[in-house]
């Protein structure tokens, strides 16, 4: 019954077929509607507040999406990888601000655009030095090689070299209208979300659609076993370095993407933290799943925004509560990382897979 | 020389998908099918490495041709005999038309057969060539070769674990094709005069019948009669060239042949081939047909699998299932009854159809189905109206090889489940004064092969005489009783068909076989075999140690479980109709121990000689048997066995 979501008579005559995505015309009826949820429903229906709050869900997911590649699919264990999104973003900041760009791109908008696409070639490099160790090391001396990714990165490079240039200590301000695509400034609430949109959705088919290639095999194989792997004829070091170039190079759009999202660059934006939170995120999303990263990163920012509209009415009788609220928030995400290692060890896509099971299974259980 | 009542007839309808001639043969009718599509359709699918790779009608010509003209090579000359053996797959198909194209005849053999069958079925035809699959078919054919003088060649078309043999008498199905490249380069045209040759009244098909009783006799089949059994059947239920068609019913088995040729060259419908016989069930439902044609066993199994699916699923969904059948029950007994059902019946049904009835049908594979047929035994009504109360348009037949397949079918909207139905055109149907059903028409057989002793006891001035019992009812259906040598005389003097008590008694998923006795006694009695899955998985729900079938069919509480099973078939009964004792009998009927035959019928001489003392046992005031004797595995060893057997005497 491993086809029972498929509906009866419904049969492939080729592996293309075999692989495709929306295979039935209800899933496409589905996809299709939850593309126009995406695209037109929530920004035209959410109050900018809740649009922005999405922004931020959709660029936790796009980093996710590269840590899921890494850890869920070819199981190499990242702790650094807000350091190549940091990467990503000093680039595209650096491009836009202090490139001498011919006027016509100026004027035509695309200075902006080619700097995201610089981002991510520049962000997927840096990323494929930081994973030569891969070559040697394994395990938690690797898990180490990817921390110092981090320190390397953002608090040596950035913090105490590139954050000087131009005379200025900490932050790089970033004029409103520095982020242009085309005609239109990425100001507001709705533009930097569709914005977003269109990436996220750029790179869920880059990434499903890698995952269903010879490439994307054998990075399952290595994450099955690695010496496995080798033996049955596969490159273990050239697609490991692969993967940390895909997932690298994903991780500098996003932080490209960041710049039209903020008015101000800072090394604080991409502290260790959001290395580990990313890997948190796929921890409840579930391991080994596209839309797991993404319901993770959805999980995440939502219960941050809840807690903190449960905490703004307590500030009236204890004022303290917001001066330590952001340590409380830190250990309630610890607390609900431990409570899905136990009791929801899959993750959310486990669930939402078992849901699904629960309808296609009906009137039965297997 | 009909007897009794006027003989019954319906006069040929004209709406077969081409007039057939007597000089239309099966290679006439493939040549025009594969000019017809070429390239444009697909005439055969394979399930091989998780794909269902698609043969176009080109494909299979060549294919075809080349086999055939491989075959006249080696010296196939017309009417000689071309043995096959197999899992249904592609190149059987192919085999067994390019035999018919070079003017041969074809016998199958089930693929499960024992060395004494396949010795016994090849010498008997006399082939001369003989289509293997695999190694381990080769192996069987190697092993009788000796003992058949006329066996020239084998070949075969799966190489694996063929690496080694190097024997002249051997050659892959490759080489084969290969020397019918080389002849057809020669000769372009040899093909299709070797076709043109054939007559509608040359045989194509030889099959050997199972026989509840003695050898099996070899049935000879001519294009004509498989090919007017096939055009009647499709006046009856039109097919479409876009429908799917899953074969995995034994070639040997007329009713698979009649579905993929009789059928499926005339209306040009895609056959389908499933990947193993372990994924048959998954494969069907990938496929979904419109049309299916079984044996009870496989509409038995199917209910099975739903009822213990049923106890295993939790309560909200189990409610669900009892709302939905119980309305899906009774909208099929209005049908049964012919009546309209009141319209808030109808709506219930349509919501029982959306939270039920169409998820079930999917899982079952019969979403596409637009109708099927049961045939070759008695299917229990309880099972019958299960199907029905599904939604699904099942309807016996009745038939035999010695009339290429189906004489008698229900019509769509005149279907009872006591009843087989109404002759389809062109055939007549007839009891005789003992009450034997006659049946005549265009597809009855042409004789056995080498006996003609038993060809005229069978077939009397057209009319086939065909051993069931039975009479024809106040709506024109014909009822059939039983095999005529298998109807028992109950303690009130009435006959009785124990096949109706197995059926019922089969309904229980506990139950997967059953052996009704009792003829000229005080009392019923029956014979269990449980089903050691589904009993097997109660035993362990109520932690009952067991480790073997024998050990757990003895179980106390398995024989408390099977006394409600039997108590439940006797509460609708009249009282010598009730089962008295039953016995749980240590392992399951099989064919290898020639219990039942290959398409899984009882051979009740059989088991009544081999059980006996367990009979005798029953028949007197002891509560348990003695029994020993010896049963063969597959693989053909042999094993004594002593056992004791407990008796069960149910509630009055």
């Amino acid at each position: 019954m491993s086809r029972v979501w498929l509906p009866c008579g419904h049969y492939h005559q080729s592996y293309a077929k075999d692989q495709g995505w929306w295979q039935t015309p209800v899933i496409k009826l589905k996809m299709l509607l939850l593309l126009g949820i995406v695209l037109l429903g929530v920004p035209l229906l959410l109050p900018g507040y809740w649009v922005g709050v999405c922004t931020i869900i959709g660029y936790t997911a796009m980093g996710a999406l590269g840590v899921q590649l890494l850890i869920g699919y070819t199981e190499l264990i990242t702790l650094g990888h807000g350091a190549f999104i940091a990467v990503g973003a000093y680039t595209s900041t650096m491009l836009v601000l202090h490139f001498p760009w011919p006027e016509v791109l100026v004027d035509l908008g695309l200075a902006y655009p080619l700097s995201i696409v610089v981002a991510g070639l520049f962000a997927g490099i840096w990323s494929v030095i930081f994973g030569l160790p891969t070559i040697r090391v394994k395990g938690f001396y690797f898990i180490l090689t990817t921390i110092a990714a981090q320190f390397i990165t953002v608090d040596l490079i950035l913090t105490q070299y590139v954050s000087k240039i131009g005379g200025r200590a900490q932050s790089i301000k970033i004029p409103s209208d520095a982020a242009k695509i085309g005609p239109w400034t990425m100001s507001g609430d709705v533009k930097p979300y569709l914005l977003m949109a269109v990436l996220l959705i750029l790179m869920v088919m880059v990434t499903a659609n890698l995952l269903r290639t010879k490439r994307g095999r054998a990075w399952m194989a290595i994450r099955d076993n690695d010496v496995a792997a080798s033996t049955m004829g596969i490159n273990v070091f050239y697609h490991k370095l692969l993967a940390f170039f895909v997932a690298g190079a994903m991780a500098g759009v996003a932080g490209a993407f960041w710049v039209s999202n903020t008015s101000a660059m800072s090394p604080e934006h991409f502290p260790w933290f959001l290395s580990l939170k990313l890997v948190g995120v796929i921890l409840i999303g579930g391991i080994g799943s596209i839309h797991g990263a993404i319901l993770g990163a959805a999980f995440w920012v939502l219960v941050g925004e809840f807690l903190q509209m449960g905490v703004l009415p307590l500030a009236d009788y204890w004022p303290n509560v917001l001066m330590s609220f952001t340590f409380l928030k830190t250990a309630f995400f610890g607390l609900i990382i431990c409570a899905f290692l136990n009791f929801e060890p899959h993750g959310l896509a486990y669930r939402w897979w078992q849901i699904k099971n629960y309808f296609n299974l009906w009137p039965f259980s297997y | 020389m009909p007897h009794g009542s006027e003989p019954r007839t319906e006069t040929a309808a004209q709406t077969g998908t081409e007039a057939i001639s007597k000089e239309l043969t099966i290679p006439k009718l493939f040549l025009q099918r594969c000019r017809e599509y070429g390239k444009n359709k697909v005439a055969m699918r394979e399930k091989e490495f998780g794909i269902w790779r698609p043969f176009t009608w080109e494909d299979y010509y060549e294919n075809v041709k080349q086999i055939c003209l491989g075959l006249v090579r080696m010296g196939l000359q017309r009417e000689d005999r071309v043995a096959l053996m197999g899992a249904n797959r592609p190149e059987g198909l192919w085999a067994e038309i390019g035999s018919m194209c070079a003017g041969g005849v074809c016998a199958w053999l089930f693929q499960e057969s024992l060395h004494d069958e396949v010795q016994y079925i090849v010498d008997h035809s006399d082939a001369k060539f003989f289509f293997a699959e695999t190694q381990e078919e080769v192996d069987k054919a190697l092993e009788i070769k000796d003992g058949c003088p006329k066996l020239e060649m084998i070949f075969w078309d799966d190489p694996k674990g063929m690496r080694d043999y190097t024997r002249e008498d051997l050659m892959s199905i490759r080489r084969l094709q290969e020397l019918g490249r080389e002849l057809d380069n020669e000769d372009p045209d040899r093909f299709e005069r070797l076709i043109n040759q054939g007559h509608g009244d040359h045989v194509c098909l030889q099959f050997y019948t199972s026989g509840t009783t003695g050898r099996p006799k070899g049935v000879l089949l001519s294009h004509w009669n498989m090919l007017t059994m096939g055009r009647n059947l499709m006046a009856v239920d039109p097919c479409y060239e876009t429908d799917d068609f899953v074969s995995y019913l034994p070639f040997a088995w007329i009713g698979e042949q009649m579905m993929s040729i009789s059928c499926g060259l005339q209306v040009g419908y895609a056959i389908n081939f499933p990947e193993e016989q372990d994924t048959v069930m998954e494969n069907i439902r990938e496929i979904g047909p419109h049309v299916m044609f079984a044996p009870p066993r496989l509409y038995e199994g199917m209910t099975r699998r739903v009822q213990v699916k049923y106890m295993d699923a939790p309560w909200i969904k189990r409610k669900f299932y009892e709302f939905g059948t119980s309305i899906g029950y009774r909208m099929a007994e209005h049908k049964f009854q012919k009546t309209t059902p009141p319209w808030y019946l109808k709506l219930i049904n349509g919501l029982a159809y959306i939270t039920l009835q169409k998820k079930l049908k999917d899982h079952l594979g019969m979403s596409r189905l637009r109708r099927c047929y049961t045939g070759g035994a008695a299917l229990g009504p309880d099972h019958f109206r299960f199907f029905h109360a599904l939604g699904v348009n099942l309807k016996q037949i009745f038939g035999q090889t010695e009339i290429a397949g189906i004489s008698i079918v229900h019509r769509d909207g005149d279907i009872k489940f006591d009843t087989v139905g109404k002759p389809i055109p062109e055939t007549e149907v007839d009891i005789a004064e003992d009450g034997e059903i006659l049946n005549r028409s265009p597809s009855v057989f042409l004789g056995y092969y080498k006996n003609e002793e038993e060809t005229e006891k069978t077939k009397k001035d057209g009319w086939l005489y065909t051993g069931d019992r039975g009479f024809i009812d106040e709506d024109g259906h014909l009822v059939v009783f039983d095999r005529s040598k298998d109807v028992i005389t109950l303690s009130d003097g009435r006959p009785f068909a124990p096949q109706y008590l197995e059926t019922r008694l089969k309904f229980s998923p506990f139950i997967q076989d059953a052996w009704v006795i009792g003829d000229q006694r005080d009392y019923l009695a029956a014979v269990i075999c449980i089903d050691y899955s589904v009993t097997g998985k109660w035993a362990d729900e109520k932690k009952i140690n067991y480790t073997s079938y024998r050990e757990l069919s003895q179980k106390t509480q398995v024989y408390d479980l099977i006394q409600k099973q039997v108590e439940r078939v006797n509460k609708d009964l009249p009282e010598p109709a009730r089962i008295r004792k039953f016995a749980n009998l240590f392992k399951v009927f099989d064919a290898d121990d020639e219990e039942l035959t290959r398409t899984n019928k009882l051979k009740r001489p059989v088991v009544a000689k081999r059980y006996k003392d367990l009979v005798d046992a029953i028949y007197s005031d002891t509560d348990t048997a003695h029994l020993d004797l010896t049963i063969a595995y597959e693989d053909g060893r042999e094993q004594h066995i002593k056992t004791d057997l407990l008796i069960r005497s149910t509630e009055a």
